[in-house]
């Protein structure tokens, strides 16, 4: 999204598709990809059906009259109708999904009786996502994910194309997203599988493409299997699924007629949440290449995201107490386009690093916030994670909150290095958050009855939506009020000489 | 207007207009009336007898603890009202709003992604608007309600030229 008011600047622009450019489809099998749990559904329900009135007295469900009593042939048509109608349906809607990718947008095409047209501008492209849900990765496909400075409900896919076809699109996209100009080959190599069904391997994309961008990678850092699994035991939720089947066995024993039946759907969510844990954090790999942090990540469904650091509004250091003993940490960010909800993965797309020690924490850290602007990002970093107190020109809430916050007002308070505000908070469960000046959307001074009693007041600082809600607490009113307008002018100051489009492109 | 300890030192507070104090009555006295209706349901149920089984204290009480709060919200409402201001400043526009629960929030012109302008039925009856400044952040959104029309174009008209000045991207 823009910053203008003029409709054209919007993602979703209304220009005409360029002609010039060939249009492509996916690949014929996406439909099915798409689709199998359904497919499969069906294919249950009725086969249930047929052979339940083929071997009847055998069947523990019996069959309604009508269908024992029909003849063969008519289930047999029904089924073969509804599979020609499912066919259809899904060669339809595979022929009449295209796209198509010139030097300025990118245009996709779906719809078969409701059409839809969409048209992206390739320079607000936020990131591009290659995810392999398990089925297409048993046939090699992958989906493209197009995120946009959006709230995030707008993004656009391409689902699917062969992963080595998505791979390309990726890196030719990224490279115009960037601001590099398109190289003539990669033009070449898209014409020339444009006359191919995309099916077909197409054996010089990836040499044509390789000069355009930065498809070497170097690998950062790795989440190895055991301390992701033992940093999931340690969550506050597994805690409490053990206690609960613990609770529900004593339950059972003691109360007749107990079942832990009631308690199946805490357990379910509970379940859920880790299993999500476990599929989003399974070798989990970071590494920087040339449009900035990729990430790797996936147990059945794998995925693989690149969060370019000019986008990044907001980053997440926390330590849960359970952690704190083993030195681990997690990180998450704000980034237009991939928001927070859960509607669009938002909860697993924004975590930079689901666990690691604070040497991965850093080496993440040089990636999406290269400037840090402190001489000593180390020593600073550490004592802003783990410490409390003044060091390092942290300013936290004055002494008379201790009635407030009893253990947090020693550590909650903000620094500022030249770059962005450093936000401290939480005794217990340590969090960091760090804004770039450049990134700050808004800022908002709040005080309730009590804080005015103890002449304090807590600062919030307005970032793009998603994990990260960036806040200094409970800061000396005097204080925060003068912050509070000098933050305004260093963000109004930091924005002006950086423009987050374009980011590879310095100074423009 | 009072200067209170939240508000930035240096700034001119620019009120709304005190006509928006009505805007804010009607609002009041349709929530207050439909609230009461529906608590009063009980109560008239019970003096008729349909539901004999309901206990009269809390038929009587509930609506009468509602009445006492929404009175006492009526008082505020001028105070609230006075207590919403904007100033411009060079670079960014500061809202502040609250008497109990106070904010101010400032919104760099550059950072503005579009700008409404509203007005409700009441608002047209007394030439009132409101203004909305959108950004790229949920709650770095300004609302400054109660803005006498020509005020609110002049406003919208001025921030859209700011933001174009200082334009940046996300």
């Amino acid at each position: 999204m823009s910053s203008g008011p003029t409709p054209e600047s919007g993602f979703i622009s209304e220009s005409a598709p360029d002609p010039t450019e060939p249009w492509q489809r996916v690949h014929p099998a996406s439909p099915l990809v798409r689709g199998w749990l359904a497919v499969i559904a069906v294919a249950f329900v009725y086969g249930q059906n047929m052979l339940s009135s083929l071997v009847e007295g055998e069947d523990p469900y019996p069959a309604p009259e009508v269908v024992s009593q029909t003849p063969l042939l008519v289930p047999l048509l029904i089924g073969a109708g509804i599979l020609l109608l499912v066919l259809l349906g899904f060669f339809g809607t595979w022929w009449f999904t295209k796209y198509q990718i010139t030097d300025r947008h990118v245009n996709v095409n779906s719809g078969m009786i409701f059409r839809q047209q969409r048209q992206a501008r390739i320079d607000r492209v936020q990131s591009i996502d290659i995810a392999q849900p398990l089925v297409a990765r048993i046939l090699g496909l992958a989906e493209l994910r197009f995120d946009v400075a959006d709230s995030g409900s707008s993004a656009m896919h391409l689902s699917f194309v062969k992963l080595s076809v998505a791979r390309d699109l990726r890196t030719t996209i990224l490279a115009r997203a960037a601001g590099r100009p398109s190289v003539p080959a990669v033009q070449e190599s898209e014409s020339g599988s444009a006359a191919r069904p995309v099916a077909e391997p197409n054996p010089e994309a990836g040499v044509a493409t390789a000069p355009a961008a930065g498809t070497e990678e170097r690998v950062v850092l790795r989440v190895p299997v055991a301390r992701l699994i033992i940093s999931m035991v340690l969550r506050p939720v597994s805690i409490t699924l053990v206690l609960g089947i613990i609770a529900a066995a004593v339950l059972m024993s003691l109360i007749d007629g107990f079942t832990p039946f009631y308690l199946l759907p805490a357990f379910l969510g509970m379940g859920t949440a880790l299993w999500n844990n476990l599929n989003t954090g399974y070798n989990f790999t970071a590494a920087t290449s040339a449009e900035g942090l990729r990430l790797s990540y996936g147990l059945l469904d794998t995925r693989h995201q690149s969060v370019p650091p000019g986008r990044v509004a907001a980053i997440k250091i926390s330590a849960p107490l359970l952690w704190r003993k083993l030195g681990w940490y997690k990180m998450s960010v704000n980034v237009a386009g991939i928001g927070g909800d859960d509607a669009n993965d938002g909860g697993s797309r924004s975590v930079l690093l689901p666990v690691g020690t604070f040497e991965d924490v850093l080496a993440v850290l040089s990636v999406v916030l290269p400037d840090p602007g402190t001489t000593n990002p180390r020593e600073f970093f550490a004592a802003a994670v783990n410490g409390a107190g003044t060091e390092f020109g942290f300013i936290t809430s004055p002494a008379r909150v201790r009635p407030l916050a009893p253990l947090a007002h020693a550590r909650q308070g903000y620094a500022l290095t030249t770059t962005a505000l450093v936000a401290r908070n939480g005794a217990l469960h340590r969090t960091l958050a760090i804004v770039p000046h450049a990134r700050t959307q808004g800022l908002s001074l709040k005080q309730g009855p009590l804080a005015r009693r103890f002449e304090v007041a807590d600062l919030y600082l307005s970032t793009i939506a998603g994990p990260v809600t960036p806040m200094v607490r409970q800061l000396d009113i005097g204080h925060g009020r003068e912050l509070f307008l000098e933050q305004a002018d260093r963000a109004a100051a930091a924005r002006k000489t950086s423009d987050s489009n374009h980011w590879l492109e310095k100074g423009v | 207007m009072q200067q209170e300890p939240i508000d930035p030192q240096g700034l001119t507070w620019t009120r709304v207009s005190p006509s928006y104090t009505k805007v804010r009555l009607v609002g009041w006295g349709i929530g207050a009336l439909l609230m009461l209706l529906v608590l009063c349901v009980p109560l008239v149920l019970r003096l008729t007898g349909v539901w004999a089984g309901f206990p009269l204290w809390l038929a009587i009480v509930a609506p009468a603890l509602t009445l006492l709060i929404d009175l006492i919200r009526l008082m505020l409402i001028p105070r609230q009202v006075a207590a919403i201001g904007y100033a411009e400043r060079e670079d960014d526009l500061l809202v502040r709003q609250g008497l109990m629960f106070q904010k101010v929030l400032v919104i760099p012109y550059g950072r503005m992604q579009f700008i409404d302008v509203a007005v409700g039925p009441i608002d047209r009856m007394l030439g009132l608007c409101k203004v909305k400044l959108h950004t790229a952040a949920a709650d770095a959104t300004a609302e400054i309600p109660g803005l006498p029309l020509a005020e609110g174009t002049r406003l919208r008209e001025a921030l859209t030229a700011r933001g174009e000045a200082r334009l940046a991207g996300l």
